[in-house]
């Protein structure tokens, strides 16, 4: 847990929750997290489980996205990720592969995306937000789901939904499912970003008015057997789970 | 029922039975040219194929399938050749080191414009087509039984194993009720067996395609396949929606009087395990063949 986001009148509380599906090892995971508190970002990746080499290209996009500064469009965002791309087909030209690996690389790699930057530098802070999959985001309030997104109902998981492509030709058509959208913050407000089985699982209490605040509640470790102790019941699906939980605070100016 | 994941740790089986009687040298109705037994080789070598495809991770093939690939006619034998064929059921990975051979050639697909580029493919072969002597389908069913048994006692949890039979005509050694219901009842903790059934056929016939009941099939014949098949369970009938193939709920992995196209699905449904189905996007910009 860190609490450690200076700036005028704001702080930030960032605590974050990464588990690989049950029965798999932590060098298995698939889903990576992404925290830059210098530029703001935040950033949740999940690798297609299916594509090839889903775990690097997931780390790639989580870990740089936070680490650059560019605008937040969708033109910048897709030079953005055919530059990943790029970088991360370079990589695989360096490697003999067999047969079968040559065939899967072909397809490229696939992940889902959400980042969020948020400002906490004027009097109203504010966030903007970029996903494309099922990975989401959500804005909360005294316990009241504000928004999510790109994904609003927890029934729509079970969709193979467009992902974001290391290869430039699906990369460009995924275009028109770029979902970009922005909200203002109230003190004590809290912005999850989750991969898609634990957002899932937060979805379903939202829609039966129970604010599900693991993190609230507990400490990482703690946090991380709660949603173990879920899967075990059968109420999240065994899937890996990435979880940041952003709350917003006041500062304290005594 | 049927959700258990699929790992390492609990990988299921997949048996592949493939009727290799000498009619199978048949050409399909309506399609002179083309040969059943060619036909199925080639859909079950893209079967294999899309399994090692779904299983590699980088540059390791994971072993969640074991698979075998029994054919039937003169004898009762493994379909494979060279080193896979003296082994029973085989970890995947290991089938994806041993093809016979790799064929080389291109494929059209999307530039992303409005043009399209070639791009290399490679596509193994692990099984020739073979068609010679009768139908000795409760002897390969019986053989199929004693593999699944010595299987399940090593590999008692997990998505139970799938068996994919295809004939083009009746059995040759008895009536296979007994065995397909013996077959039926072994079992893993997450389900019994699910044995499919595609009958393929040279005749101009109605097809008849995954029924949930025996009224619309023609015969005893039919009759007694499907009552040898398995219900769909969720995922499969979810992956059969996907292909815009008819389902309902209890319907069953049966086919009689397939076409080509049927053959095709009937794999591909088959092999749409829990937690394995192929993300769309996969070949979604390969253009159609």
């Amino acid at each position: 847990m860190s609490s450690v986001k200076q700036s005028a009148g704001w702080e930030l509380r960032t605590q974050q929750v990464l588990l690989p599906k049950s029965g798999f090892e932590e060098s298995e995971c698939e889903d990576f997290i992404g925290i830059n508190e210098q530029t703001g970002r935040f950033a949740v990746a999940d690798g297609a489980t299916e594509a090839f080499d889903a775990r690097n290209w997931a780390q790639r996009l989580a870990e740089n996205w936070v680490r650059n500064d560019s605008a937040l469009t969708s033109e910048t965002f897709h030079d953005w990720v055919a530059g990943e791309g790029a970088a991360l087909h370079s990589a695989w030209s360096q490697l003999t592969l067999p047969w079968y690996a040559e065939e899967k690389a072909r397809k490229g790699s696939f992940a889902a995306f959400v980042g969020v930057e948020l400002d906490l530098h004027s009097d109203a802070p504010s966030w903007k937000a970029i996903a494309l999959g099922d990975a989401c985001l959500f804005h909360c309030r005294a316990g009241e789901l504000l928004k999510s997104l790109p994904v609003s109902s927890s029934a729509d998981f079970n969709s193979a939904p467009l992902l974001v492509a290391s290869d430039p030709v699906i990369n460009k058509t995924s275009a028109d499912s770029l979902v970009i959208d922005s909200g203002r913050c109230q003190p004590n407000d809290i912005l999850f970003l989750l991969s898609d089985a634990a957002a899932a699982w937060y979805l379903e209490r939202f829609e039966r008015n129970d604010f599900p605040d693991i993190l609230r509640d507990n400490d990482e470790p703690n946090a991380a057997k709660f949603f173990e102790n879920e899967r075990v019941a059968g109420r999240i699906r065994n899937d890996d789970i990435a979880v940041i939980r952003l709350e917003i605070q006041q500062r304290s100016t005594s | 029922m049927y959700s258990a994941q699929i790992t390492r740790a609990n990988p299921t089986c997949v048996v592949l039975l493939i009727d290799q009687s000498a009619s199978m040298s048949d050409p399909f109705s309506g399609d002179s040219a083309r040969k059943k037994a060619d036909f199925v080789a080639e859909v079950v070598n893209h079967t294999l194929h899309d399994l090692v495809i779904r299983c590699t991770k980088t540059e390791e093939v994971r072993n969640y399938y074991h698979v075998a690939v029994l054919g039937y006619g003169r004898q009762v034998w493994s379909a494979f050749a060279g080193p896979l064929a003296s082994r029973e059921i085989i970890p995947i990975a290991d089938v994806a080191d041993h093809p016979l051979q790799i064929k080389s050639s291109y494929k059209r697909v999307s530039d992303g414009a409005s043009g399209w580029v070639e791009i290399p493919v490679r596509f193994p072969v692990w099984i020739h087509p073979t068609a010679d002597g009768k139908t000795p389908m409760c002897e390969a069913l019986t053989r199929v039984k004693q593999l699944l048994e010595r299987w399940l006692a090593q590999h008692p949890r997990g998505f139970p194993p799938t068996v994919l039979h295809l004939t083009d005509g009746e059995s040759s050694d008895g009536e296979p009720f007994d065995i397909g219901q013996q077959i039926m009842s072994l079992g893993t903790d997450d389900g019994n067996v699910l044995l499919f059934n595609c009958h393929i056929s040279s005749r101009r016939a109605a097809k008849v395609e995954y029924p949930s009941d025996e009224s619309l099939l023609p015969d005893g014949f039919a009759r007694t396949l499907y009552k040898i098949s398995s219900p769909l369970p969720q995922s499969f009938l979810a992956a059969a929606a996907q292909l815009g193939v008819h389902t309902v709920d209890g319907s069953r992995g049966f086919v009689f009087n397939g076409d080509p196209s049927s053959i095709v699905q009937f794999y591909e449904i088959g092999t749409s395990l829990t937690g394995m189905t192929p993300y769309r996007w996969m070949d979604e910009i390969t253009e159609p063949e």
